[in-house]
């Protein structure tokens, strides 16, 4: 029992002595702790928010384009459970407001908690849902866009297709119940905005009993069996369902978010989460290891006095055991509470911040909203897990340490300088300089130089690695797929299928109205400001009667060309196929330059198809077959052809649908107004505009982004933590050397520029470490996260403001911490610390 | 022989003080005492009698309570650190009973350290002069910790004349050394001093070293107890005056 005590109290005084030590050992502790917490809280938080989010949308599956004989069939089918539809009935027509009318209805529930099931089911603030063939019902805000006071018993008139053709109907609604309002960020265009509101069944009634409307249902539907099956077995249960009521595979779309949610608890979201911990726990392990074992080299000569006064290996061991839990037993639950209170109080912050700023997908705003008070966060077994996970870190960290220290033999009590290995002499140099002394003491001292740079190196490798796909995840390259030149961006906008109630909207006859005529364009390089117009390469549509999923319902594609200048670049990122020009040409080859649309419509290279350009009125015969499949960082139209196969077809009509114009920096806001109301005077054009297009792109990629950098510094953080222990190690056990050299004449300048020469070298080894494989392993990273779409990075950015901050960073904390330690030290009298015997 | 311009070295009233109250120690007390060029003191004491304390502060080391150290006529207890390191490195050389060698640099390194401090040229023909008569010509590119003790006091002493200062300051240069090799240190130290005309000011316990010195300086609690002509020079200088 007396042993235990002499031990743990040997360990204790030991902390108290080498405080600065203790003190760094207890913040990368802390900080691993605290990373590992907050890495599971914002896990636990993430995945109860998705829950949440997807229980708000709890359906199984949806079938699109059913019969009303298949949703008949359906609401008494035996597997399933619950089955709601969805219609669209017409689309809104007003301006350029992009807008529908739609009618839900719920025909069976079977849950008997169904109530309670769905907490979050959007209520209507005010009022009842339409029941009457002339009552609808929205939020405030759709109201007031249509020029209506959002009161229940309102009226409000709106015109609209019904089933998105034929004629355009006018009608007067009343408001007949009110949803809860959003808010919309300013500056938003109008058309990136999507609206809705609900209609009653008696009007789609009434239209459908005349015979103008024609119901294609989208049910949403759950079948039985989500707490028993897994994933794969409700997929298949809900084909079954499907293949009962002979509804095509193709229009059946399952809810995989929310049914991976209920079956498999997340188990992307949790792998992501282990590897992030598995870094965080390498790293830390890393510099919690290199202090313990800078410790050692530190202490030779103290273990060695306490084996020379008997402490066998065991309680050599058991101190350094005792050290760790000692130092644990307070960093970690510090860590635990601050890891847990950091995504408690920034999780809310950051849904806030990407709320006011994306309007864009109201559908989960809303839900963020209504969820973000409710979120769980706290989980015990998370708590249990970063806790054992920071132990299991310092005991693995010690491992090593411990090995060196029980080999310490006793004769090192009275070696009286730090053991300079094995080496017997040294050529050194003639002269002696400051350069000279800051090299030898890190010659002297090689693996305790080489294992600082590299927990420090590794880490900032991982931090110019990571910076090196963030930085390329760029707003402007986001904003450049609607503006690829230039500011802004007028486009013509037409129907992507034939129009035959109103032809007017079809391409072949935008044309002819030739709106981007040479006229049109000098009177907008006539606004103040506007440099320069130019036209993007025209666009034919293409349509087919083959059979084919790119051409279903008479939709038509867009056909373009690409000139022998952009072979390289096709080339470059070809995936199927081959390109050569000339061959092309002569054999009306085309290309596919979307790889998502090639898969989704089921082409092979190879496909030859029979198509109908279509010039103005002129209709062009043109057999193309499908050569390549490419995905260029250019925005090019789904299909290409050589530029002189696009010349050969002779077209009459000029084919401009896109036009871009460069503004000065001085009139941009001037210019963008003057645009604004041109394009407002004709219904079909859109204009984007890049300031507009930037903070669309910002939102979205600030959510990911900034917690990914706030992760990056604290692991750097971490590594720092190492570096400052090797400095003051450093320093501290050469007091007496230092003390020396300034007894012999070295000045405080002098002693300065030598720690931190010292430092600079550290520094240095760790940027061009950083720098090099850094850089090298971030360019390869990019490559991968391009090729998986991540955040739709397509261009590669050179990391520099993160390079030159972390060298800017590296360097100052450096010199910080050299001034401090000299100051600190120089409180002593220069006997003092000659006479100073660690 | 009071030829004031000959003092290298003058103490005021100087004092050093620890502690206070009942727990006051007066390590030194109001010590006043000239060291003229070229000779060659040493202070004897018992432990804490303040010789190490006194020592210190003549080398700039540690800042007297109050009193002035003169080395050349200027007061160094006023002086800035930039200052004061000059004139360690340019005018005093130490020589510490522990050898206190750097012992990342080898021993020519070592001994050339305080001249690479000042970015002062190398007089090689001298360094290696020195280092042949204190006997390291094999050992010059040595690691510290592969010498003995002897050869490291060695060592420290060529570092300590390397500079060619006025002063040469010894704390108990062969304290950690055995007789023999301490004999033959101190004759190495005594010969070279006088070579290259300098003072030297030993702290020593040893008796015989005490009696090699020009003079004895004995201190007890602080406080200069005797100061003389030790008893061997006093015969020679008599020998020399009747000589004369």
């Amino acid at each position: 029992m007396r042993k235990t005590n002499t031990v743990s109290n040997l360990a204790l005084q030991r902390l108290r002595y080498n405080k600065s030590r203790t003190l760094l050992t207890g913040i990368a502790i802390l900080f691993t702790t605290m990373l590992l917490m907050a890495i599971g809280t914002t896990g636990v938080a993430m995945l109860d928010m998705n829950r949440q989010i997807y229980s708000q949308s709890d359906y199984h599956a949806s079938f699109n384009g059913l019969t009303p004989g298949q949703v008949q069939t359906l609401s008494s089918h035996i597997r399933v459970e619950a089955l709601s539809t969805a219609e669209v009935f017409a689309d809104i027509i007003n301006g350029k407001m992009n807008g529908v009318l739609t009618y839900t209805e719920v025909l069976r529930d079977d849950r008997t908690d169904a109530a309670d099931s769905n907490p979050h089911a959007q209520t209507l603030t005010e009022g009842h849902y339409p029941e009457a063939e002339n009552e609808i019902c929205s939020s405030p805000i759709f109201f007031r866009r249509v020029g209506a006071d959002p009161v229940v018993g309102g009226k409000v008139t709106l015109s609209f297709r019904v089933n998105g053709k034929g004629e355009i109907l006018t009608k007067e609604f009343i408001i007949s119940g009110l949803e809860p309002d959003v808010e919309i960020a300013e500056g938003i265009d109008d058309s990136r905005l999507m609206w809705a509101a609900r209609v009653s069944k008696a009007l789609l009634q009434e239209y459908a009993d005349a015979g103008l409307y024609e119901a294609e249902p989208n049910a949403t539907l759950r079948v039985y069996g989500e707490n028993e099956l897994s994933f794969d077995e409700m997929e298949e249960r809900i084909l079954s369902v499907a293949a009962d009521i002979g509804l095509d595979e193709m229009y059946v779309n399952p809810n995989k978010e929310y049914l991976s949610a209920v079956t498999e608890p997340d188990t992307d979201t949790i792998a992501v989460i282990t590897v992030i911990c598995l870094i965080v726990i390498l790293f830390s392990s890393l510099v919690i290891y290199s202090i313990y074992y800078v410790g050692v080299i530190t202490d030779v000569q103290e273990i060695g006095k306490l084996k020379a006064l008997g402490a066998s290996k065991r309680q050599i061991a058991g101190m350094f055991y005792r050290q760790g839990a000692i130092v644990s037993a307070i960093a970690i639950p510090v860590g635990l509470l601050i890891g847990f209170l950091l995504p408690y109080l920034l999780f809310p912050l950051t849904l806030w911040a990407y709320r006011s700023g994306s309007a864009i997908n109201s559908y989960s705003r809303d839900a963020a909203e209504a969820v973000v008070g409710q979120i769980h966060m706290f989980s015990l077994p998370v708590l249990l897990a970063a806790a054992a996970a920071s132990l299991a870190t310092v005991f693995l960290s010690l491992q090593k340490p411990i090995r060196m220290a029980k080999k310490v033999s006793p004769a090192e009590a009275i070696r009286y300088q730090e053991n300079t290995a094995d080496k017997k002499s040294r050529t050194g140099h003639h002269t002696v300089r400051v350069s000279t002394l800051t090299f030898a003491n890190l010659a002297r001292n090689k693996r305790r130089t080489a294992v600082t740079i590299l927990t420090m190196g590794l880490s900032c490798v991982l931090f110019i690695c990571v910076s090196a796909v963030l930085s390329s995840v760029s707003a402007e390259d986001l904003a450049r797929r609607n503006i690829p030149k230039g500011d802004f961006c007028i486009s013509l906008e037409y129907a992507h299928y034939e129009d035959k109630e109103y032809p007017e909207n079809n391409l072949e006859n935008l044309v002819q109205k030739n709106y981007f005529s040479d006229a049109f364009l000098s009177q907008l390089l006539s606004i103040e400001g506007v440099e320069k117009v130019e036209r993007a390469p025209g666009i034919i549509l293409s349509s087919t009667d083959m059979p084919s999923l790119m051409y279903e319902d008479k939709s038509r594609q867009p056909l373009s060309y690409f000139t022998r200048e952009d072979v390289a670049e096709l080339s470059a990122y070809l995936q199927q196929g081959s390109i050569d020009y000339d061959r092309m040409t002569a054999n009306n080859e085309i290309i596919c330059t979307h790889v998502y649309s090639f898969e989704q419509y089921g082409l092979s290279i190879g496909d030859t198809f029979s198509l109908t350009l279509h010039d103005g009125s002129r209709e062009i015969p043109f057999t193309a077959t499908l050569t390549a499949l490419t995905q260029p960082d250019s925005n090019f139209p789904l299909l290409i052809m050589t530029e002189d196969t696009w010349k050969s077809l002779g077209l009459t009509c000029d084919p401009t649908t896109d036009i871009y114009l460069y503004a000065d920096d001085e009139h941009y806001d001037s210019v963008k107004e003057a645009l604004f109301n041109i394009v407002s005077e004709n219904e079909h054009f859109t204009m984007y505009a890049m300031d507009v297009e930037i903070m669309i792109g910002r939102s979205g990629i600030d959510l990911t982004r900034n917690p990914i950098y706030l992760l990056l510094i604290l692991i750097t953080v971490i590594s720092f933590i190492n570096l400052i222990n090797t400095m003051i190690t450093s320093i501290v056990t050469r007091k007496k050397e230092l003390g020396i050299l300034q007894a012999l004449g070295l000045s405080d300048k002098q002693l300065v520029r030598m720690l931190s020469g010292e430092g600079l070298v550290f520094t240095a080894s760790t940027l061009l470490i950083s720098l090099t494989l850094g850089n090298f392993f971030g360019y390869l990273f990019y490559k991968w996260a391009k090729q998986e779409h991540f955040m739709s990075i397509s261009r590669y950015h050179y990391p520099l403001w993160e390079s030159i901050g972390l060298a800017l960073v590296l360097l100052f904390g450096q010199l910080l911490i050299t001034l401090m330690i000299s100051r600190k030290m120089k409180k002593e009298s220069l006997i003092e610390r000659i006479r100073n015997q660690e | 022989m009071n030829n004031q311009t000959d003092i290298i070295l003058q103490t005021e009233t100087l004092c050093k003080y620890y502690g206070s109250g009942d727990n006051l120690v007066k390590a030194v007390d109001h010590i006043d005492l000239q060291i003229r060029q070229g000779e060659f003191v040493s202070i004897v004491g018992k432990s804490g009698s303040g010789k190490s304390t006194l020592l210190h502060m003549l080398g700039g080391l540690d800042n007297p309570t109050s009193g002035k150290v003169f080395i050349d006529g200027e007061n160094i207890a006023s002086f800035k650190e930039e200052k004061l390191s000059k004139i360690r490195r340019r005018k005093i050389g130490f020589i510490f009973q522990a050898y206190n060698l750097i012992p990342a640099l080898n021993v020519w390194e070592n001994i050339v350290l305080p001249l690479g401090l000042d970015n002062k040229p190398l007089d090689e023909a001298f360094l290696e002069d020195i280092i042949a008569t204190l006997g390291l010509t094999e050992k010059k590119h040595s690691l510290p910790n592969t010498l003995s003790g002897g050869q490291q006091q060695r060592c420290a002493i060529a570092r300590a004349i390397a500079v060619k200062p006025s002063l040469i300051l010894a704390d108990e240069p062969t304290g950690n050394l055995d007789t023999k090799t301490g004999d033959e240190v101190m004759a190495l130290l005594k010969t070279s001093a006088k070579k290259y005309g300098q003072t030297l000011v030993v702290i020593t316990h040893n008796e015989e070293i005490a009696q090699m010195a020009d003079r004895t300086i004995m201190l007890a609690d602080g406080r200069i107890l005797s100061d003389g002509i030790s008893p061997v020079r006093k015969k020679e200088a008599q020998e020399v005056t009747s000589h004369a």
